[in-house]
C-alpha cells in the first residue's frame, strides 16, 4: 500500500512539474522580446500554443481544462482581448457538435447502433477473414454517423462476447487481435469520412469558416471518402499479414450474433423514429448544409429538436450523454487557431518551417502529414489539429501552391491517424481494455498502418485534391 | 513439509498466461500442491481507458462501458480461463480453488498473500502491458515467472557478489532433486557495482576486483564440498545470466535478492529482477 501511495505522490509531483514547465515556457515568451517578423501578440500566442502542447501531452489536468486555459491566457498575457477570444467560440461548428452529440445520444439510448452493428456483422460471417473485414466496415460505417469513440465502446462488448464464444484466448489468439484492432483502426479511419466522426473535423470546418472558406457536409465527404475507401482494405490487409488468423470456423460467431439479434427482438417504435430522424438529418446535411442554405450547425440542431418533438430523447438523456467537456476543448482549440492566424503567429512558424523544408511542394505536404501524425499519436487529436492547423494555414499563406483548404484537409485527416499507442485515441484505449492485444501489438501494427495511411493521404492530396479537384 | 504446498496463480484481465497454468499442473503433480487461481479485473486498464476518453464521453457513458467490460471480463474468466483450469486440474485430480477480485495486479496478490500463506506465486509476464509487476520486488514467497520459451530440463542457479547466495543454492539443489533436472550454477563477479553483499543482505564498502574474485573462489570451494560445480564469470549480472541461460538452454533460472545499484547518478528505474524478467526468455524463479 505504501508503495502505491508513493506512486500516487510521485504522480502528483509529475503533474505539478508539468504545469510548472508549461507556465514557465509561457512566462519566457511573456518576458522575452519578440523576434523580427512577428508581433508581440503573435509571439505570446506561440507561448500559449507551447503551453497547450505541454499540457495536452502530459495531461496533468483534463484536456478540456487546457482548452479553456487557452481562452483565459490570451487576455491574461495580452495576446488578445477577451471579446475577440469569446467571439470565435460562437462558431456554428460548436453547435454542430452539440447537435451531433444529442443525435448520437438518442442512437445510443435506443440501441440502434447495436442493431446496425449486428446486422453488419451478420453479413460477414462466412469466414474468419471476412468477419474481421465486417468488423472494420461496421466500425467505419458507424463512425460516419456517430462519434468514433462511441462506436468503439459499442462494438467492444459485442465483439468480445463473440470472441469468448469462439474461445479465442486473449493475447494469444491472432483472430482476437485482428478483431480488436479492426475496431480501433476502423473507427479512426471511419471518423475521417464525415464531419460527425471526430471533433477535429468540426474544428477544421470551424477554423476554415473563420478564414471565409465554408465546407458543406457533402463537400467534406467528397474530399475525405477516397482516403477512407483506400485505407480500410489496406489496413485490413496489414492486420491479416501482421497477425495471421488461426481460426478456421466461425459457426460459434454466427450463433452468438444470432443469439444477440434474437435478444434484441424486432425494431421498436423509438428505434424507427430515431432512424427516421437520422435519415432526415443526413439528407439535410447532404443537400442543405452548404452556406447558402442552412449550414451544418442548424441542421444538427434541427435533427436534435425533432428527437425531442417525437419524445425519443429527454433532457435527462442529454445530460447523461452529451460530453460538455469536449465543447470547452473545442472552444479553446478554435480560439487558439483563430488567435494564431490573426496575430500572424501561424505564418511566422510556417515561414520558418518553409525555410528549413525548402520550396518543394511535395516535401511541404509530406512534412505537414508527418508532423500531424506524430503529434496526434502523443496527444488528443483535437489538440494536434488545433496546434497544426493554424501553422498549415500559415504555410498556405506563405506558399502559393498550397491552398488553405488543401492544407486544412491534410492536417484534419492526418489528425485521425492515431494508430500507435494506447493513449493516442479513445478508440485504442477502449479496445485495449479487452485484453486481446498488447501495447507491442499496437505498436507493431500501428507503425505500418501509419506509414501506409500517410502514403495514402499524400497520394490523395497530390493526385485527387490538388490534381483532379484543383483545391 | 512439501516444497510448494500452496501455489498462487494470479491471472490479470490484461494478460492470460496459459503456459503458467500448464506449469502449475506440472508442479502440482510433482509436489502434490494445492492451486488457487485469482482472476484480477485490472483496475488500471479501466482507469486508463477512463482517463483517455475523459473529455469525449460522459461519466454515465463511461460507467455504462465499464459495466459492460467487466461483464465481458467475468465471462472470459468463466468460459476461457476457469474452463481451462477445469480441463487441466480436474482431470488430473489436482485440488484447486478460484476467485475473482477487482484491483491492481500487485496489490491484489499482496492482499491474497496476507490472507493466506503461499509457498509459491506462479505467473506469466508480458512487457506490452500496463501492469507494473511491483510484486516482483516485494513478495515473501518465491515467484516463478513462466516464459513462453521452453528450455531443457536444466536449472541455472545464479549467485554473485551482490546477493547473499543462501537461498539460491538451497533452492537449486532441492528443485534439481525433486524435478530430476540437471543443476548448473554460476557465480558472477559484477564489477559495475563492486561491493560484496553478506548473508544478512548488507552491502560492504567498495572492493577491488581481486577481493571479489577471492570471495567468489571461496564460495565455489564451499559448493564444491557439497558436490556442486560452480563456474565463475565476470560481467554484469543481467548480461551474464541471460548469456548463461541461453548457452545451457535453461528450463529455469534461479535468481536471489540482488542488491545491485547502478544507473545515472545512482538513480535507477528498475531492479535487476525486473530487468532480468524483461530480457530473459527463459522461466525465472525469484527467491527471497
Amino acid at each position: 500500500m505504501e508503495k502505491k501511495k508513493d506512486e500516487e505522490n510521485s504522480f502528483s509531483r509529475w503533474n505539478a512539474l508539468s504545469i510548472l514547465v508549461a507556465f514557465s515556457v509561457l512566462a519566457v515568451f511573456l518576458v522575452s522580446p519578440s523576434p523580427s517578423g512577428i508581433s508581440h501578440e503573435g509571439w505570446l500566442m506561440i507561448g500559449i500554443l507551447l503551453m497547450a502542447i505541454i499540457l495536452w501531452i502530459t495531461t496533468p489536468i483534463p484536456i478540456a481544462v487546457t482548452g479553456f486555459l487557452i481562452m483565459v491566457m490570451q487576455p491574461v498575457v495580452g495576446a488578445a482581448k477577451a471579446e475577440e477570444v469569446f467571439h470565435s467560440f460562437g462558431n456554428q461548428a460548436v453547435f454542430f457538435l452539440i447537435g451531433v452529440f444529442i443525435i448520437a445520444g438518442a442512437v445510443e439510448k435506443h440501441g440502434l447502433h447495436r442493431r446496425i452493428a449486428l446486422k453488419f456483422l451478420g453479413r460477414f460471417e462466412k469466414s474468419p477473414r471476412a468477419f474481421t473485414f465486417g468488423i472494420m466496415l461496421a466500425s467505419a460505417f458507424l463512425s460516419f454517423i456517430m462519434p468514433a469513440h462511441g462506436v468503439a465502446a459499442l462494438l467492444l462488448p459485442i465483439v468480445v462476447s463473440i470472441l469468448i464464444a469462439m474461445k479465442a484466448i486473449p493475447r494469444q489468439s491472432n483472430f482476437g487481435k485482428v478483431s480488436m484492432l479492426a475496431i480501433a483502426y476502423g473507427c479512426s479511419i471511419g471518423s475521417l469520412g464525415t464531419p460527425i466522426g471526430g471533433a477535429r473535423n468540426a474544428l477544421a470546418i470551424g477554423i476554415l469558416a473563420n478564414e471565409g472558406i465554408r465546407i458543406s457536409f457533402l463537400e467534406w465527404m467528397k474530399y475525405s471518402m477516397p482516403v477512407v475507401v483506400m485505407a480500410i482494405p489496406a489496413v485490413w490487409l496489414i492486420l491479416q499479414v501482421a497477425f495471421p488468423i488461426e481460426v478456421r470456423d466461425v459457426s460459434d460467431a454466427r450463433r452468438e450474433i444470432e443469439k444477440q439479434v434474437g435478444e434484441m427482438g424486432s425494431m421498436k417504435r423509438d428505434e424507427w423514429v430515431v432512424s427516421a430522424v437520422l435519415a432526415i438529418t443526413a439528407i439535410l446535411w447532404i443537400f442543405f448544409s452548404s452556406p447558402e442554405y442552412l449550414g451544418l450547425g442548424v441542421v444538427a440542431l434541427l435533427g436534435s429538436a425533432l428527437l425531442f418533438f417525437t419524445g425519443s430523447i429527454s433532457w435527462e438523456d442529454v445530460e447523461k450523454r452529451v460530453p460538455w467537456g469536449i465543447i470547452l476543448l473545442y472552444g479553446g482549440a478554435i480560439t487558439l487557431g483563430v488567435g494564431m492566424n490573426s496575430t500572424g503567429a501561424g505564418s511566422w512558424i510556417a515561414g520558418a518551417m518553409l525555410n528549413a523544408a525548402g520550396n518543394n511542394i511535395y516535401l511541404v505536404i509530406l512534412s505537414l502529414i508527418l508532423f500531424t501524425v506524430l503529434l496526434t499519436n502523443v496527444m488528443s487529436n483535437v489538440g494536434a489539429v488545433a496546434t497544426l492547423l493554424p501553422i498549415a494555414l500559415g504555410v498556405a499563406s506563405e506558399f502559393s501552391e498550397i491552398s488553405p483548404l488543401l492544407a486544412a484537409m491534410i492536417v484534419a485527416l492526418s489528425g485521425g491517424f492515431a494508430f500507435l499507442l494506447v493513449i493516442s485515441t479513445p478508440a485504442n484505449a477502449i479496445t485495449y481494455s479487452s485484453g486481446y492485444f498488447s501495447t507491442r501489438d499496437l505498436l507493431k501494427a500501428g507503425g505500418v498502418v501509419n506509414v501506409v495511411c500517410m502514403a495514402i493521404i499524400f497520394a490523395v492530396a497530390v493526385i485527387y485534391w490538388r490534381g483532379a479537384l484543383g483545391i | 513439509m512439501k516444497m510448494f504446498e500452496n501455489i498462487l496463480l494470479p491471472i490479470s484481465s490484461e494478460f492470460y498466461p496459459r503456459n503458467a497454468m500448464e506449469r502449475s499442473v506440472f508442479l502440482a503433480e510433482k509436489f502434490g500442491s494445492r492451486i488457487k487461481i485469482i482472476y484480477i479485473i485490472e483496475e488500471k486498464t479501466l482507469e486508463k481507458a477512463d482517463k483517455i476518453t475523459d473529455v469525449y464521453r460522459t461519466h454515465y457513458e463511461k460507467e455504462e462501458t465499464e459495466v459492460e467490460i467487466e461483464h465481458e471480463y467475468l465471462s472470459a474468466a468463466d468460459r476461457i480461463i476457469f474452463d481451462d483450469a477445469k480441463e487441466f486440474f480436474e482431470k488430473r485430480g489436482i485440488d484447486f480453488q478460484r476467485k475473482v477480485v477487482k484491483g491492481q495486479f500487485s496489490d491484489a496478490i499482496r492482499e491474497e498473500m496476507e490472507r493466506e500463506h503461499y509457498d509459491l506465486v506462479l505467473m506469466g509476464f508480458e512487457k506490452g502491458c500496463l501492469l507494473h509487476y511491483r510484486i516482483i520486488d516485494n513478495s515473501y514467497a518465491p515467484i516463478w515467472i513462466e516464459s513462453a520459451e521452453k528450455g531443457r530440463e536444466i536449472i541455472l542457479a545464479v549467485c554473485s557478489n551482490l546477493a547473499p547466495n543462501l537461498k539460491v543454492p538451497e533452492m537449486g539443489e532441492k528443485l534439481s532433486k525433486s524435478l530430476g533436472w540437471e543443476l548448473h550454477m554460476i557465480y558472477i563477479v559484477d564489477m559495475q557495482d563492486n561491493v560484496a553483499v553478506d548473508e544478512q543482505g548488507q552491502r560492504s564498502g567498495r572492493k577491488s576486483e581481486s577481493e571479489l574474485i577471492d570471495a567468489g573462489k571461496e564460495f565455489i570451494r564451499e559448493m564444491g564440498n557439497k558436490g556442486i560445480d560452480v563456474k565463475m564469470v565476470k560481467g554484469s549480472i543481467e548480461k551474464e545470466t541471460i548469456r548463461a541461460a541461453r548457452e545451457v538452454g535453461a528450463g529455469l533460472v534461479i535468481v536471489g535478492r540482488e542488491q545491485k545499484r547502478t544507473g545515472i547518478m545512482g538513480i535507477y528505474a528498475k531492479t535487476v529482477r525486473k530487468r532480468l524478467v524483461e530480457k530473459c526468455n527463459y522461466s525465472i524463479l525469484l527467491t527471497n
